[in-house]
C-alpha cells in the first residue's frame, strides 16, 4: 500500500503548489477543475480517499520515479533558493522536503487539510479554506457564479448530491451504487442487496439415514407410556383455568378498560354488628363546635364588630386570635364570599385528627362558689369587736406595745418616744414615765395577778417593773412588797453564781432605776446583757422571760421577781430566738425561732415537741387559754394554727394579709383570736376550741378592722384584748392606739 | 427480699413508645405509617410524665400507646405496603438496568391509585374495627361528610384524582337522597364559612358543613397527601353508611345513575331511587302530567294578565291565612312543671312527620340568581315534591316555565328595579320567550328570599312572607345550634329580661344623662360612693352614714320646696329629682351589697387551700370572660336600640 500512497501525497503537493501560482485566477480554476470532474465524474473521484482507481495509481508510479531521482540530487544542492521578499532582502525559501522512507503511518491524513474538526465557514472570508501538512494553504477551489449555477441546474451532472465535502470544501458526488448502499443502510436494511439472511435449513443429520443404530439399548418402557409428570402439569393448568388463576390473553388496554368499569361490591357490613366495648384507653375524636349565632351570614347587628375590634383583630397574628373569623352581615345571600379558609381549615382539622395528642380532661362543670367553705354567718359568732371605740392619741412617734390591765380597766402602751403610759379605757391619759431617752420601749406587760398592779416595761437592755400610782392604797402596797420582796433575795442569789465560774458576770444586774422614776412610780430595773425585744409573764406572776435575739447564747432569760434572780435555760438555740412564753397550765416552755417553735419540759429539762409553721420567718406567737393550740404570726403574710395534739405542721393556714404579720394574740376568755399586720389592718377571727379530742377547733374569719394609717411601710405593731369582754386594742405605727369594740 | 425494680422496665416507660420507635418495630416509612394512622384511628398520647416515659436524653414529642402499636403489627394493610415498597424497588432496579420492557411490565403490576382512583386494597375490614357497629359509624360521620362535600367541590390534583372527586359527588349525593327520602334533616344554619346541615339519622345527630359553590382558594401549607388518605378512608366509609341507610329504607342501593343527566348538570336529578313503592312514581307521574300544552298556557296567561294588576296585594294576604291556617295543625303540647323541683326533662319536639313534610304543598321556583343545589337539597328534604328553576340552573327540574301556574313559591335574591314601567312595556314578548321583565310578578304565588326557607326549616313553620319580601332589610338569621344557656345573651330575646338589675339601673341612668342635665348625677354618684367606701374604712357602719346621707337629702328638697314657695313657681324639678334620687339610692344598694358580697367572698376565699384556690380563680376568670364578653353584646345591642330608638323619634 505504502507506494500509491505516497504518490498521492506528492500530487496534492503538486496541485496546491499549482494552486499556489495562480491566485488571481481562482474563477477559472475552477471552471477547469469542474471540467475535470465531469471528465472523471462518471468513473470516480480521483480526490476522494475511498475509491481509488487503478488509473490513479499508474500515475503516481509515474511521479515516483521522477520524486526519486530529485532526491538524489539534493544531497549536492542546497535544498533551498534565495529570492527577494516584498523589501528586497533575502529570503530562504526551501524546497519541499520529501520524505524518502517508507511510511507506514496509516494515522496521517493523506488528503491535507489539516484544521481539523472546524466548520469551513470559518473561513468563509478567505481565500483558502485550510492548511495542508506542509502548512501550506489549500486555496478554496474554484465555485461557480451565478451563471455556472445556472448552467449546473440545467445538465445535472451524473452524481451530483448537492453537498459539499467537508475535507475539501468541494462538491461531493456520489455514484448510484453508493447511494443505493445508503438507502439500504438508512432504512436498515442488508447492505448486501442478494444476501439471504434466512436461507433453507439443510438438514445434514436427518436426512441422512443410518444404517446402523447408535446405541443397542432397547427402547426404554416410558416411551410407550403416557408421562404422570406431564399428567400432573396439566392437571395444574386445568385447575388454574377452573379456578380464574389463568385467564385467556387479553390486550391491556381491554384489561385497562374493564378494570376500570368493574363495579364496587356493595355489601352490609354491619350486617351482624355486636358492640364491642372500647379499650379504657380510647378516646373518641371530639366533635367540632356547632356554628354560633356570629359566624351567620346576617347576624345580629350586636354580634358584628365594631371598627376598633376589627382593627384589632387584623393586627394580631393569625395564630393568636381568638376567633379565626371576623363576623360579618350581608344583605343578601347571592352576596355572600367564598370562604377563603375553608381548605385550610378542614386540613387542620384532618392533623387534629390523626397528630394531636388526646388527652381526657375533666371539667368541672360546677358552681366556683360551690367551692367556698360555708362559713357560718358573723352574726352568729357575735360578740366580737367590730368598730373604733376610741383613739389614744399622745405617743409622739410609733407606739410599739400595748397592754390590758389584769382588771381591764386600764390600758398600759409604750412608743418610740421611750416613755409608757397608762390610759383609762375612755382615751384619758392617766401617768407617764420616761424610761428611756434613746431607746424606744418594746414591751409593756402587766402582772397578771389581779391581786397586785404591777407593770413590767422594756427599754433596750433594761427592763422595768412599775406599780402606777392609779389604784387604792393597800393594792399599791401589796405590789411595792412583791417587787421589793426580792432584795432580801439578791445577794443570796448572786453568791453561787460568782462561786459557780470564779469571776462570772451574772446574766442581770437588779438595781433601782433612780430617785426620779422611783417618784414616778418605777421601782425596779433590771439589766441583761443585750436589747430586749418581747417579754411574757408566766400566770403566777412570779416568772418572766424576756428575748433579746441579738444575746446569742444569753438570748432568752428567765428572770424571777420574788428572788430578783435571771436564768439562761439555753446554753446555746439553732436559729435566733424571737419569742418566748410559758404554757398557760403546765411547767412547758414555749421558744420561737425563726422557722421553728420548740416546746421545752422546765421541770424535767427536756424538749417535748418541735413545731414547723412553715414560715420563713416567725414575727410572734400565741399560747390558746387551753394550751393545747397556738397562733403563729410571720413576717411572709401567714397566720398559722397549730394544733398541738395533730401534728407538727400548722392545722390551719390563713392568708388574709398583704403585708407581714406582727402580732398575734388570743383573747384570755372568749372564743376570738386577732392578728395585726403590717398593711394597717387588723383581722378577728373566731376560733372554737372543744374539749372533746374527736373534734377539731372551728377557725371562722369573721371581721376586719381597718383604721390605722400605714407609717414608712408600718401599720400595727401589736395588739391586745381585754381579759373579759370582746374588745381589742391596738398599737399603731401612725402614735395612735385604737380600741375596738 | 423482693427484687429490685430496673427503671424503665415497668409501668408508664413500657407503655408509651415514640413515634420512631413505632415506625422502626413496624418496619414502614413514616408516609406508611401516617396512612396506617390514619386509617386504623391511632392518635398519639400525651403521657403524664414525659420523663418517665422517654428513655433517650433528647425529649420526643410524640407518644404512641404501646397497645396502639402492637395491634397495628397485625395489620393486613401492612402486608400491602410492604408488597408495594418492593415492587417499586424492582420498577427501579429494572430502570437502572436499562431494562425498560422489564420495568413496563412491573408497571402494569403496580397499582396507581392517584392514576385510577382504584388501590389495591380495600378498607373494608378496618371500617368494621373501627366501627363495630353502624351507631359508631354514625356517630363519626361529621368529618367524614363534611370532608367529602368538600372534596365533592375541590379541583382534581395530583394526588386526588378526578375519579376520586367524582366518586366523593357521587356518595354526596347519594346520601342527600337518603335524608330526602327519610326527612332525616333536621336543621340548617347559612353562616359566612358554609352551609350547615344537621340530619338526625338512626337517632344521632349528624353536622356537617358544605361550602358555597366556588372555586376553593387553596393556602401553600396544604399537604393533599394527608387530605387524600381521609378521603380514601371516608369513601369506603360513606359508601357502606350509603349501602346501609338506603337498605334500611328498603331502597336498591346504588341507585340509577343517568350520566347524560348528569352531564347537564342535574347533580340530584341524576339518580333514580328503585325499591321504593310509591313516592317516587307520584312524583314522576306529576312530573310527566306537567307538560302544559302552548294553547292553555296561553289561555291562562292571558287570564292571568287581566287580574294581574287587581290582586296583587290580596293574593299575598289569602297566602297568609292559608299558612297560619296551616300553623295551628302542629302546636305541641308544653310540658311546663306544674310545682318547683321536679327534675327537667326534655320537651318534645316536632322533629318527625311533622316537620318532614313542611313544604309538601308547595311548588317551588327558583330564580337563576339563587344557589339551586342547597335549595334543592333543603326543599326536598322537607317534602317539597316540585322544585323547578330556571333552565340555566342545569338539569333536572320539576319546571323550567317560571310561568307555570302550579307554582306557589319563588324563591328570589336580587333587589326590586325600579323602572316598573319598562317592565309594562315588554310584557308582549313576556309570553313567548316565557321570562319576565325586571319587576313583573306573576300573581298567584309569593316571592321570597331564600333565607325564608332556612328560617322556616329552623323554625319548624313557614314564617311569615312579608318579612323576606324581595328588596325588605331581612331578620337577622340565627344559628338553630346554639342552646340557651342560663345567664348566657340570647339575641331573640328583649334585652330587659336578660340583663341584670345593675346594669339595667346604669343604662337607665345613661339615658337620663343624655336627656336631663349631663353628667352631674354621675358624678356626684361616684363622689358619694367614694365616700361611703371611706367610711367602711374607718369602721363606723354604713347604715348610720345612709341615714344621714338620707336625711341630709330631704333637709335640702324641704329647703328647696320652701324656696320654690316663696318664689311663687311650681315644683317642677322635684319629680324629676326625686325619680333621679330613688334610682341613686337603688344604685347605692346595689354598690354595697355588691360591697358587702366581696367582703363575705373575701373571708371564705382565705379559708380555701392553696390548690382549691387556685381552681377557684381559675373558674371565676373563665366565668367573668364569659360574661364580660356578654355585656359587650348587650351594651352593643343597648346602644344600637336606642340609636334606632332616635332615628324613629
Amino acid at each position: 500500500m505504502a507506494p500509491p500512497r505516497l504518490a498521492k501525497k506528492r500530487k496534492d503537493v503538486a496541485e496546491s503548489d499549482e494552486s499556489d501560482d495562480g491566485l488571481a485566477g481562482t474563477a477559472l480554476e475552477g471552471v477547469l477543475s469542474d471540467d475535470e470532474d465531469n471528465d472523471s465524474g462518471s468513473e470516480s473521484d480521483p480526490n476522494s480517499e475511498d475509491f481509488n482507481d487503478p488509473d490513479d495509481d499508474d500515475i503516481g508510479k509515474d511521479f515516483d520515479a521522477t520524486s526519486v531521482s530529485s532526491a538524489d540530487d539534493d544531497e549536492s544542492k542546497p535544498n533551498y533558493k534565495v529570492v527577494k521578499d516584498a523589501n528586497g532582502n533575502e529570503r530562504y525559501e526551501y524546497a519541499e522536503i520529501d520524505p524518502v522512507y517508507d511510511s507506514d503511518d496509516s494515522d496521517a491524513n493523506e488528503k491535507g487539510n489539516t484544521i481539523g474538526n472546524i466548520p469551513l465557514s470559518f473561513y468563509d472570508s478567505y481565500p483558502h479554506i485550510g492548511y495542508d501538512i506542509n502548512g501550506k494553504k489549500i486555496m478554496r477551489p474554484a465555485t461557480g457564479d451565478a451563471l455556472d449555477a445556472l448552467l449546473e441546474t440545467i445538465e445535472i451532472p451524473k452524481g451530483w448530491t448537492g453537498l459539499t465535502d467537508p475535507q475539501t470544501g468541494k462538491p461531493l458526488e456520489l455514484t448510484r451504487e453508493q447511494l443505493e448502499l445508503l438507502r439500504r443502510l438508512q432504512t436498515s436494511q442488508i447492505p448486501e442487496e442478494n444476501y439471504d439472511p434466512y436461507p433453507d435449513l439443510i438438514p445434514y443429520f436427518t436426512s441422512i439415514e443410518e444404517k446402523m443404530p447408535l446405541s443397542s439399548a432397547p427402547e426404554p418402557k416410558r416411551r410407550f407410556l403416557p408421562s404422570k409428570h406431564e399428567a400432573k402439569r396439566i392437571a395444574k393448568l386445568v385447575r388454574a383455568i377452573k379456578e380464574g388463576r389463568i385467564l385467556p390473553y387479553k390486550p391491556p388496554e381491554e384489561r385497562e378498560r374493564e378494570k376500570g368499569e368493574e363495579e364496587e361490591v356493595h355489601y352490609d357490613i354491619w350486617a351482624n354488628e355486636e358492640a364491642q366495648e372500647r379499650h379504657i384507653m380510647h378516646i373518641a375524636a371530639p366533635k367540632l363546635a356547632p356554628p354560633g349565632y356570629d359566624l351567620s351570614y346576617n347576624p345580629p347587628p350586636e354580634y358584628l364588630p365594631t371598627q376598633e375590634e376589627k382593627e384589632a383583630w387584623e393586627k394580631m397574628d393569625p395564630e393568636e386570635r381568638e376567633k379565626e373569623y371576623l363576623p360579618a352581615k350581608f344583605d343578601a345571600l347571592r352576596k355572600v364570599p367564598g370562604y377563603g379558609e375553608f381548605v385550610k381549615e378542614r386540613f387542620e382539622r384532618s392533623l387534629d385528627l390523626y397528630l394531636a395528642p388526646r388527652v381526657r380532661k375533666n371539667r368541672l362543670n360546677i358552681d366556683p362558689n360551690s367551692l367556698l367553705p360555708k362559713l357560718p354567718s358573723p352574726e352568729e359568732l357575735k360578740p366580737f369587736p367590730t368598730v373604733c371605740q376610741a383613739i389614744f392619741k399622745g405617743h409622739e412617734g410609733r407606739v410599739r406595745t400595748v397592754s390590758f390591765s389584769p382588771d381591764g380597766e386600764w390600758i398600759a402602751s409604750g412608743g418610740d418616744d421611750g416613755t409608757v403610759r397608762v390610759w383609762s379605757l375612755n382615751g384619758h391619759q392617766e401617768w407617764v414615765a420616761r424610761i428611756s431617752t434613746e431607746e424606744p420601749v418594746q414591751v409593756v406587760r402587766w402582772r397578771p395577778n389581779k391581786d397586785t398592779f404591777i407593770l413590767a416595761a422594756v427599754a433596750g437592755e433594761d427592763l422595768f417593773f412599775a406599780v402606777p400610782p392609779l389604784v387604792s392604797d393597800a393594792l399599791e402596797k401589796a405590789s411595792r412588797d412583791v417587787i421589793d420582796l426580792g432584795f432580801g433575795h439578791a445577794t443570796n442569789g448572786a453568791v453561787p453564781m460568782t462561786a459557780d465560774g470564779a469571776k462570772k458576770e451574772p446574766p442581770a444586774k437588779w438595781s433601782r432605776p433612780g430617785s426620779k422614776l422611783e417618784a414616778a412610780g418605777v421601782l425596779l430595773k433590771a439589766t441583761v446583757r443585750a436589747s430586749i425585744k418581747t417579754l411574757s409573764w408566766h400566770r403566777r406572776g412570779d416568772f418572766l422571760c424576756t428575748v433579746s435575739p441579738t444575746g446569742q447564747r444569753s438570748s432568752v432569760a428567765i428572770h424571777t421577781l420574788s428572788k430578783h434572780l435571771s436564768q439562761i435555760p439555753f446554753r446555746r438555740l439553732p436559729g435566733l430566738a424571737q419569742a418566748a412564753h410559758f404554757h398557760p397550765s403546765r411547767p412547758y416552755f414555749f421558744v420561737a425561732t425563726q422557722r421553728m417553735i420548740r416546746c421545752y419540759d422546765l421541770q424535767r429539762q427536756e424538749l417535748v415537741k418541735i413545731l414547723q409553721p412553715g414560715a420563713r420567718w416567725i414575727s410572734g406567737f400565741d399560747v390558746h387559754p387551753g394550751g393545747d393550740n397556738l397562733i403563729v404570726g410571720s413576717y411572709d403574710r401567714r397566720l398559722l394554727w397549730h394544733d398541738l395534739d395533730l401534728s407538727t405542721r400548722p392545722y390551719k393556714t390563713m392568708r388574709f394579709h398583704t403585708e407581714a404579720v406582727r402580732a398575734v394574740r388570743y383573747h384570755r376568755a372568749l372564743p376570738l383570736f386577732a392578728d395585726a399586720s403590717d398593711d394597717g389592718s387588723l383581722q378577728i377571727f373566731h376560733g372554737k376550741v372543744v374539749s372533746d379530742l374527736m373534734e377539731n377547733a372551728t377557725i371562722v374569719p369573721v371581721k376586719m378592722l381597718k383604721g390605722h394609717k400605714i407609717v414608712s411601710k408600718l401599720g400595727v405593731l401589736d395588739v391586745d384584748w381585754h381579759p373579759r369582754h370582746p374588745w381589742c386594742i391596738s398599737a399603731g405605727a401612725d402614735g395612735t392606739c385604737r380600741l375596738w369594740a | 427480699m423482693p427484687r429490685i425494680k430496673k427503671k424503665g422496665q415497668a409501668g408508664a416507660a413500657k407503655n408509651y413508645v415514640t413515634r420512631n420507635q413505632a415506625i422502626r418495630k413496624l418496619q414502614i416509612t413514616l408516609p406508611d405509617f401516617r396512612k396506617l394512622c390514619i386509617w386504623k384511628g391511632i392518635y398519639p398520647r400525651e403521657p403524664r410524665s414525659k420523663k418517665k416515659v422517654s428513655k433517650s436524653s433528647t425529649n420526643s414529642t410524640t407518644f404512641y400507646y404501646a397497645k396502639d402499636i402492637q395491634y397495628l403489627l397485625h395489620e393486613p394493610l401492612l402486608q400491602k405496603f410492604r408488597d408495594q415498597k418492593s415492587l417499586e424497588k424492582k420498577i427501579s432496579k429494572a430502570l437502572g438496568r436499562g431494562d425498560v420492557t422489564d420495568a413496563a411490565r412491573l408497571e402494569g403490576n403496580a397499582a396507581r391509585p392517584e392514576k385510577t382512583g382504584k388501590p389495591r386494597y380495600t378498607l373494608d375490614h378496618v371500617i368494621r374495627e373501627r366501627y363495630p357497629t353502624f351507631i359508631d359509624a354514625l356517630r363519626d360521620l361529621d368529618d367524614c361528610l363534611s370532608m367529602l362535600f368538600l372534596f365533592a367541590n375541590l379541583p382534581s390534583t395530583s394526588s386526588v384524582p378526578a375519579k376520586m372527586i367524582a366518586r366523593c359527588e357521587r356518595l354526596t349525593l347519594e346520601f342527600q337522597h337518603y335524608l330526602i327520602a327519610s326527612h332525616s334533616l333536621t336543621k340548617s344554619f347559612l353562616s359566612i364559612k358554609g352551609i350547615y346541615y344537621q340530619a338526625n339519622i338512626k337517632g344521632e345527630d349528624v353536622l356537617w358543613l358544605v361550602p358555597y359553590k366556588f372555586n376553593q382558594r387553596i393556602v401553600g401549607d396544604v399537604d393533599f397527601r394527608i387530605m387524600g388518605t381521609f378521603v380514601e378512608f371516608y369513601m369506603t366509609l360513606l359508601s357502606f353508611v350509603n349501602f346501609k341507610l338506603y337498605t334500611s329504607l328498603g331502597l336498591k342501593y346504588p341507585p340509577k345513575f343517568d350520566q347524560l343527566k348528569d352531564e347537564n348538570a342535574a347533580e340530584l336529578g341524576a339518580f333514580t331511587l328503585e325499591g321504593l313503592t310509591l313516592v317516587n312514581e307520584e312524583q314522576q307521574k306529576q312530573i310527566e302530567d306537567h307538560k302544559p300544552d302552548p294553547k292553555v298556557q296561553a289561555a291562562v296567561n292571558k287570564v292571568l294578565k287581566q287580574i294581574d294588576s287587581k290582586a296583587a296585594n290580596g293574593d299575598d294576604a289569602d297566602d297568609t291565612v292559608e299558612v297560619e291556617g296551616e300553623e295551628g295543625n302542629d302546636t305541641i303540647d308544653k310540658f311546663e312543671p306544674a310545682a318547683p323541683g321536679g327534675d327537667v326533662l326534655p320537651q318534645p319536639s316536632n322533629i318527625g312527620g311533622s316537620q318532614g313534610s313542611l313544604f309538601s304543598n308547595c311548588t317551588f321556583y327558583l330564580s337563576r340568581e339563587t344557589p339551586r343545589q342547597p335549595l334543592e337539597f333543603i326543599l326536598k328534604a322537607f317534602g317539597c315534591k316540585r322544585v323547578g328553576w330556571d333552565a340555566v340552573l342545569g338539569d333536572g327540574a320539576f319546571t323550567t316555565n317560571e310561568l307555570d301556574p302550579a307554582i306557589t313559591h319563588q324563591i328570589v335574591d336580587r333587589p326590586p328595579v325600579q323602572n316598573a314601567v319598562e317592565a309594562e312595556t315588554e310584557g308582549d314578548d313576556n309570553q313567548t320567550s316565557q321570562k319576565l321583565g325586571a319587576n313583573r310578578r306573576v300573581p298567584g304565588r309569593v316571592y321570597l328570599q331564600p333565607q325564608w326557607v332556612w328560617d322556616s326549616v329552623n323554625d319548624g313553620e313557614l314564617k311569615e312572607p312579608h318579612l323576606y319580601a324581595p328588596g325588605t332589610s331581612l331578620p337577622p338569621h340565627l344559628s338553630p345550634f346554639v342552646k340557651a344557656m342560663p345567664g348566657a345573651y340570647d339575641p331573640t330575646m328583649p334585652l330587659e329580661d336578660q340583663e341584670p338589675e345593675r346594669e339595667a339601673l346604669e343604662a337607665e341612668d345613661d339615658d337620663e344623662e343624655v336627656t336631663a342635665e349631663g353628667m352631674d348625677i354621675a358624678e356626684d354618684d361616684d363622689a358619694e360612693d367614694d365616700d361611703a367606701e371611706n367610711d367602711d374604712f374607718e369602721g363606723v357602719s354604713e347604715d348610720e352614714e345612709e341615714e344621714a346621707d338620707g336625711s341630709d337629702d330631704e333637709d335640702a328638697e324641704r329647703q328647696r320646696e320652701l324656696e320654690a314657695e316663696l318664689a311663687g313657681s311650681s315644683v317642677k324639678s322635684k319629680s324629676i329629682s326625686k325619680k333621679a334620687k330613688a334610682k341613686e339610692d337603688k344604685l347605692k344598694a346595689l354598690s354595697k351589697k355588691s360591697r358587702d358580697d366581696a367582703e363575705e367572698l373575701e373571708r371564705a376565699k382565705g379559708m380555701l387551700s392553696k390548690k382549691k384556690r387556685k381552681l377557684y380563680e381559675q373558674m371565676i376568670y373563665t366565668n367573668t370572660k364569659k360574661n364580660a364578653a356578654d355585656e359587650k353584646l348587650r351594651a352593643k345591642r343597648r346602644r344600637l336600640e336606642k340609636e334606632g330608638k332616635r332615628a324613629k323619634a
